[in-house]
């Protein structure tokens, strides 16, 4: 499919909604993380949304790891 | 006219709004691992390994409250609509309740800003701003790749601001997406909204009225666009920012802008 439109592309395509949920605000021992869901039903970290630079150096929290639901 | 649309941002993206993800608190990781026996076996061997490496269990860490904290602006500064999770963004909802508790924990001391971002959402944007410009705590930002738009009130917002030698910031006139209804009033009122744009960012940084309009309103110097796009050192020549450099000049002003502080309030005691 070609398409010529003056349209920008994202309102073309418009995002499917169910895609906003995938994202939520955890606190992951007192540490706000940004988690998003995984296929098998796990989250995994986004993002650490805390101004403390300490937070960035757990290594329990930091972007990549999966957060175990207990 | 749809005042949530006030885009001031070097890009141009639009987003849709859906309610917000309510949190919960993710227990203690360690002994639950979901992992079985694996888990447990390779949380033992990583115990082993510290014990043989520094001959301890407990890792040096950093004390537990830093004094300086770092707040990050990234990506596109959202306003009223939520972007799509692909897009980066940085969300005034998130960023305002940490200046609140950067302003009442006593333990930091000061605040360092460090910007990489295209603008965004005008009145989120000038939201942050007003916020690090009344922090009663010292504050020193840091514009590292770009600090465009409504970045650049962000920049000039804290005590110092630093840019390295590689970022640049646009400057270009507000613009509006979404419905705009075509009378006189939407232009004042455009008007209106740059005038608090261009009187906050005069009023904290050395640039002039006349030299921060003149660059908003240059022509020729972006492709399809009015504005000016200012790299490093230029940026601090016309004012706008105090300084070039980087992340270890940032600290020593803002460890200097502490011991002042620290002075200051003795001072008053005394």
């Amino acid at each position: 499919m070609i398409l010529y439109t003056a349209m920008p592309q994202e309102l073309v395509y418009q995002t499917d909604p169910q895609e906003y949920s995938q994202q939520l605000m955890v606190s992951y021992n007192g540490i706000p993380v940004l988690a998003e869901r995984t296929e098998d039903h796990n989250y995994r970290v986004v993002r650490v949304m805390s101004t403390d630079p300490s937070h960035f150096l757990e290594a329990g929290c930091t972007p990549g790891t999966k957060l175990p639901l207990v | 006219m749809n005042m949530n649309n006030n885009n001031y941002a070097s890009g141009n993206q639009r987003g849709q709004h859906y309610g917000e993800n309510p949190s919960f608190q993710q227990g203690n990781n360690a002994p639950g691992n979901p992992g079985g026996q694996e888990g447990h076996k390779d949380e033992k061997s990583g115990l082993l390994e510290k014990i043989q490496q520094l001959g301890q269990t407990n890792v040096p860490q950093l004390s537990q409250d830093s004094k300086i904290h770092c707040l990050t602006i990234v990506g596109q500064i959202e306003g009223h609509l939520q972007l799509p999770p692909q897009n980066k963004t940085t969300k005034y909802e998130h960023l305002i309740p940490q200046i609140v508790a950067i302003e009442q924990n006593q333990n930091i001391e000061g605040l360092l800003v460090i910007l990489n971002t295209v603008g965004g959402d005008v009145e989120a944007g000038l939201a942050i701003s007003e916020m690090l410009a009344s922090l009663s705590k010292p504050t020193v930002s840091l514009v590292l790749g770009g600090g465009h738009s409504i970045g650049v009130p962000i920049a000039v917002a804290c005590d110092y601001s630093f840019i390295a030698e590689t970022a640049t910031m646009t400057i270009h006139p507000v613009r509006l997406t979404g419905l705009v209804i075509g009378v006189p009033q939407t232009f004042e009122y455009l008007d209106k909204m740059q005038d608090r744009v261009i009187n906050f960012v005069t009023r904290n940084s050395n640039i002039s009225e006349e030299d921060f309009k003149e660059l908003m309103f240059a022509k020729g110097n972006l492709t399809r666009d009015i504005g000016t796009n200012v790299v490093g050192s230029e940026a601090s020549d016309f004012g706008l920012i105090d300084e070039v450099g980087g992340v270890g000049q940032a600290l020593k002003k803002l460890n200097e802008l502490i011991e002042l502080n620290k002075d200051k309030n003795e001072g008053i005691i005394q």
